[in-house]
């Protein structure tokens, strides 16, 4: 009874820390859970769980089914990312399933799936909720007769070496992967309905899906670079997916070996699977490509306050500070295509923002002639970013009656004929009281 | 039902590795390197003995000149741990082992002879005691352990246990009649992992026994290893190994380290008692196979043990493994390569002399007779290899799986080595593919009349364009044949038809013999097609994992004219859109202002200004032209005043219509104007009645 009173103020005391959870500030993942079917998965993908645990991750290792398994207590995500390394997982144990994966991502945690030939239907319709579709023919692997990985003892030609990546830095990383990929696993295509993934890692126009022990009996359904050996998937609320249809590609094995592409004369001592995988998993856990927009400004040009309202043909100026998260702090962002629009319906005015280079972005325009009700929006979609959507309401005004021009030379000569009158009346007025 | 699932779980990912390489390869220089990477000191040492020992075993067994020198810090804690009067049995278990390795060299000053004498006689004594006080396997396996290591490395035989026989039996007395043992006397559940922990402190105590041990007691303790090794598992690729089921209750040991285990005691019960244990040699051989089969681990203890068990069974009495490997399973019948295979013991030592036997090929999934007579390799001495030079006529491209015997030459290795009866390898036997005769043709209709007909050269480049029509049907035809001579069947021999929309369509292209050919029916097509007409390209791939050339070419394109969709035909799906062009920057737009009103020049303005001017001018010279004068101005004092302010008032409020220009709003001109005109209407009325009561005055008069 002691015993357990204390385990509670000791449960109690611990909580706030449990609670830490995901945040705004700091977005890089912390906490990671890592679901197995077999321990034996954390000795032989060793270095990439290695190169998780050295940029500072807490990796929670599980078995699938182990009955113990959640994601969340009292309403609050013990993780802030998963990790499917479990492709033959029919059922998880605990209270995780379909739903609740589904739940974590969308509330934006980040999901990594790794499958190959043995994935189960559990994990495949977790892919297809994500926009990627496997193949459904479940003896089926990426074959290819041309691109595959000299090995000397795998003929089958199912070990195949791509270097079709995604042109994209902030997934990739900026250091070109020289070295091609090695992947033993099974096909996906990407729904073309779905415009949020993207395929990171294609297969050869020579590839296809089949099963490589038995004769085609009729095409396979996925063929040439539709097929889709990784991809990513970067949801509305940022949450980040990869899904790969290899569970190999991460590997010791093949993270370690060296590789030559069939055809071509170039030997690498190492694959590109090391860096990767690495660079991959920067992108997934938010320790590259996270933007955040601060400090949202407007005002007239020469002057400093934020008027409350803007009369039409005012001229503005209109800032707004951007920062991409570099895992550890908030580095300036650096780009020339960050835009502005002055928008009610519709944009009457777009702009792109010139920066100085250390993370301001600036523009000034002219107000329209039309008034209403406006918002400046800065709608920041980018390849491999985090969308930044901002928008600051601001109503516009017409001309007050006496900002209208008061002196038009047009009208001078009714003035003139006036003012004539007048002085001709004055001098009448004398003239007739007093002539005699 | 739980748990058997987990261990089903357990042997998938080992199965998933033996299944990528079921040829199994001995230990090599990616683990020499792997051990560099994993057992790196930090600060110049290891976070324990234990971890020093494993460390410094590892690169002993792999023979690893360059390792990290950590003698200096090793000898300083071992002296610590054995000079420590707190240490427990385990700590010092450990020490010595590591010391058995690092080699202190304590033992060659005479200063420090006598301290480490007198300080090993200490431990010994402690060791000793801690046996008799012994009451769980554990206690007994680090005591006894202890001990075996001290005499191990003095040179002095009087490390001996008094009451052996004892120590044996009541160490005995954890064993489980299923050949499993238990960890102390009231745990019931007992493991295989520790029966190797067991078996190895029962071989310690033999080999520390005063006097011959009762020889029934070691035949019954070889029965249990028999029973033990019933209960071994296997993989289909003959691997085999142990595991323990129990998962709850003590930290569960993976397959690795329990098999690991018991190989240590089998092979440290081997040494040290006279006769053979009796094992099938398979066993050992399988037990070999599922250490190769883990491959390089990434974790610092699994390495060590796969080490370690490796080198007990390199080295042990019951029976040594040998391992047959091949250098590659593909060989090109069109380069002429020669099949080589090696034949070493786990370790990568060369074998005994020895024969391979290539006793059978059999064409992969046909169960037919072998294709070849069983015919001896020839040893290449100076590499160590067993060469067959010639593959067999019978032999072309495809995938094999060729069966290979060891015959050893000496009659006494037979006893001493195990090869396993025969080893089974798929052997994947590439070439070029003759391609000839290719061609593609349009077809009219029904009559099959040839319209037009072109050779294709499949090795090269082709760029045919050709038009048809939904009534014509297109025939693409080839012919493929292997290096020797006969017909061959691509696993993968597609066609495909890509759209200028880029919708592709593809179809096998199917064979009878030789002969490939796939006529396209445009007519029962178009709606696959959903009567798209226009460009299409033509793509033709050949590939397959023995054909050296696979191809992939862009044939040319084909015009198609179909008919107009009906109404209710199929659209097409939809086309994944380009990444690259639904982000970047949108194109400004900049407003566009309202036109200002179109005003005249200025200079016509002023020269109307001028003009307005014209009339007043007029006026005045008017005026004067009629002689005006102000006679009528009165002289008195009173009047004067209020016809002066009359007028005064009016020329205010006239030059207030000109502020009323020119700065002033409508509200002050009102308020003021007021005021004027208040002001006003006094002054004119009194001035005006006035000039009204002087004119009544003349008139009257």
């Amino acid at each position: 009874m002691k015993n357990l009173s204390f385990l509670f103020i000791f449960g109690i005391s611990f909580f706030p820390l449990l609670c830490f959870s995901f945040d705004p500030e700091t977005p890089t993942d912390r906490r990671v859970l890592v679901l197995l079917d077999d321990f034996s998965l954390k000795s032989s993908h060793s270095i990439f769980f290695n190169s998780l645990k050295s940029r500072g991750f807490d990796l929670d290792f599980k078995l699938a089914d182990d009955p113990t398994l959640s994601l969340r207590r009292y309403g609050q995500y013990l993780y802030d990312a998963l990790i499917l390394f479990s492709p033959s997982t029919e059922r998880f144990g605990g209270s995780l399933d379909l739903a609740a994966v589904l739940d974590f991502v969308d509330s934006g945690h980040d999901l990594i799936v790794a499958v190959d030939a043995s994935a189960s239907d559990l994990i495949k319709n977790i892919a297809t909720e994500c926009g990627v579709d496997f193949d459904e023919d479940s003896s089926a692997m990426v074959i290819d007769h041309k691109s595959y990985a000299i090995s000397g003892t795998e003929g089958d030609h199912t070990l195949i070496a791509s270097d079709d990546f995604i042109q994209s830095d902030v997934i990739l990383g900026k250091t070109k992967i020289k070295a091609p990929v090695i992947f033993k696993g099974i096909a996906h295509s990407v729904n073309a309905a779905n415009n949020l993934v993207l395929k990171v890692l294609s297969a050869s126009p020579s590839a296809y899906s089949a099963n490589p022990k038995s004769e085609l009996s009729s095409p396979p359904l996925l063929t040439g670079s539709a097929i889709s050996l990784v991809s990513v998937v970067q949801a509305r609320n940022n949450a980040r997916i990869m899904i790969a249809g290899s569970l190999d590609l991460f590997s010791n094995r093949l993270l370690r070996t060296a590789v030559q592409k069939a055809g071509s004369p170039d030997k690498y001592e190492k694959s590109g699977n090391e860096q990767f995988v690495t660079e991959i998993s920067k992108w997934v856990f938010h320790e590259r490509g996270h933007l955040k927009a601060v400090n949202l400004k407007h005002n007239k040009v020469g002057e400093t306050d934020e008027p409350a309202i803007y009369r039409i043909k005012d001229d503005l100026k209109f800032s707004v500070k951007i920062y991409e998260w570099s895992g550890k702090s908030w580095e300036t962002y650096v780009a020339d295509d960050v835009q502005v629009q002055f928008y009610m319906m519709s944009p009457y005015v777009l702009k792109t923002l010139s920066t100085d280079g250390k993370g301001l972005y600036h523009a000034s325009f002219k107000v329209p002639d039309v008034y209403g009700v406006f918002q400046f929006k800065v709608d920041y979609l980018r390849l491999g970013y985090t969308s930044l959507s901002l928008s600051k309401q601001i109503p516009v005004r017409p001309f007050r009656h006496n900002e209208y021009e008061r002196f038009i030379t047009t009208a001078f000569p009714y003035y003139g004929a006036s003012f004539t009158t007048m002085a001709g009346f004055f001098i009448f007025s004398i003239l007739y009281l007093y002539n005699k | 039902m739980a748990r058997s699932l987990a261990g089903f779980l357990a042997l998938f990912p080992f199965v998933l590795i033996c299944g990528a390489a079921s040829l199994f390869q001995p230990i090599s220089d990616s683990h020499r390197s792997a051990a560099l990477e994993l057992f790196t000191p930090t600060h110049g040492s290891f976070k324990s003995l234990e971890e020093t020992y494993e460390a410094l075993r590892t690169f002993e067994v792999l023979g690893i000149e360059k390792k990290p020198d950590v003698t200096a810090t090793a000898c300083r804690s071992i002296s610590e741990t054995l000079g420590s009067l707190t240490s427990t049995p385990k700590d010092l278990f450990y020490a010595l082992k590591a010391n058995s390795i690092v080699k202190c060299k304590i033992n060659e000053k005479t200063s420090e002879f006598f301290f480490f004498f007198t300080l090993q006689k200490g431990i010994f004594t402690r060791l000793n005691a801690a046996v008799n006080g012994a009451s769980s396997l554990l206690d007994f396996y680090y005591s006894i352990g202890g001990l075996v290591l001290i005499k191990g490395q003095t040179s002095k035989a009087d490390v001996y246990l008094t009451d052996a026989e004892g120590v044996f039996r009541s160490v005995k007395a954890f064993s489980q009649s299923d050949g499993r043992w238990r960890y102390s006397s009231n745990n019931p559940e007992s493991s295989a992992f520790a029966a190797g922990i067991a078996l190895e402190t029962l071989a310690g105590i033999v080999s520390l026994a005063s006097s011959e041990m009762d020889q029934s007691l070691i035949i019954t303790l070889k029965n249990d290893v028999s029973k033990l090794f019933d209960s071994i598992e296997k993989y289909d690729v003959g691997a085999l190994y142990f595991d323990d089921k129990l998962v709850d209750g003590r930290e569960h040991q993976g397959p690795l380290s329990t098999t690991s285990s018991v190989v240590r005691g089998l092979t440290a019960l081997a040494a040290v008692t006279a006769g053979s244990v009796n094992l099938p040699g398979d066993k050992i051989l399988g037990l070999a196979k599922f250490f190769l089969g883990i491959g390089v681990p990434g974790d610092a203890e699994d390495f060590f043990n796969q080490i370690d068990s490796l080198a007990c069974l390199e080295s042990n009495r019951v029976s040594i493994p040998l391992i047959l490997s091949l250098p590659s399973t593909e060989l090109s019948l069109t380069k002429k390569d020669s099949l080589k295979v090696r034949v070493n013991t786990v370790l990568g030592s060369n074998a005994p002399p020895l024969t391979v036997k290539l006793v059978g090929a059999f064409s992969s999934g046909s169960k037919d007779a072998s294709l070849v007579e069983s015919q001896e390799l020839k040893f290449d001495a100076e590499t160590g290899v067993h060469i067959l030079s010639n593959l067999p006529k019978s032999i072309d491209v495809g995938s094999y799986t060729f069966v290979f015997e060891i015959v050893l030459h000496e009659s006494e290795h037979v006893k001493v080595y195990v090869t396993g009866s025969q080893t089974k390898v798929p052997i994947f036997v590439t070439g070029l593919i003759k391609i000839e005769s290719a061609e593609i043709t349009v077809l009219d209709g029904d009559l099959g009349s040839i319209e037009t007909q072109k050779k294709l050269d499949l090795a090269g480049h082709n760029a045919v364009s050709l038009s048809a029509n939904h009534l014509q049907k297109l025939r693409i035809s080839f012919q493929l044949t292997t290096p020797r001579g006969r017909a061959f069947r691509p696993h993968q021999a597609l066609l495909k038809l890509r759209h200028e929309s880029k919708i592709e369509h593809i179809f096998l292209v199917g064979n009878s013999g030789k002969q490939f050919e796939i006529v396209l029916n445009f007519l029962g097509l178009v709606e696959k097609f959903f009567y798209l007409s226009g460009r299409y390209d033509i793509e033709l791939t050949v590939g397959d994992a023995v054909m050296e050339n696979s191809l992939l070419r862009a044939i040319g394109h084909i015009e198609l004219d179909l008919p107009e969709p009906p109404e209710k035909a199929p659209r097409p799906p939809p086309q994944p859109v380009d990444p690259y062009s639904r982000y970047g920057p949108k194109a400004e737009i900049t407003h566009i202002f309202r036109a200002p009103e179109k005003h005249p020049p200025k200079e016509l303005s002023l020269a109307f200004l001028g003009l307005t001017i014209l009339p007043l001018l007029g006026f005045l010279v008017g005026l004067l032209r009629l002689g005006v004068n102000l006679k009528n101005f009165p002289s008195k004092a009173i009047p004067a005043t209020f016809a002066i302010l009359f007028h005064v008032g009016i020329g205010a409020v006239l030059l207030l219509y000109v502020l009323f220009w020119l700065k002033l709003d409508l509200f002050q001109t009102l308020k003021l104007l007021g005021f004027l005109g208040v002001f006003l209407v006094l002054v004119g009325h009194r001035i005006l009645s006035h000039l009204a009561a002087t004119s009544a005055k003349v008139k009257s008069a």
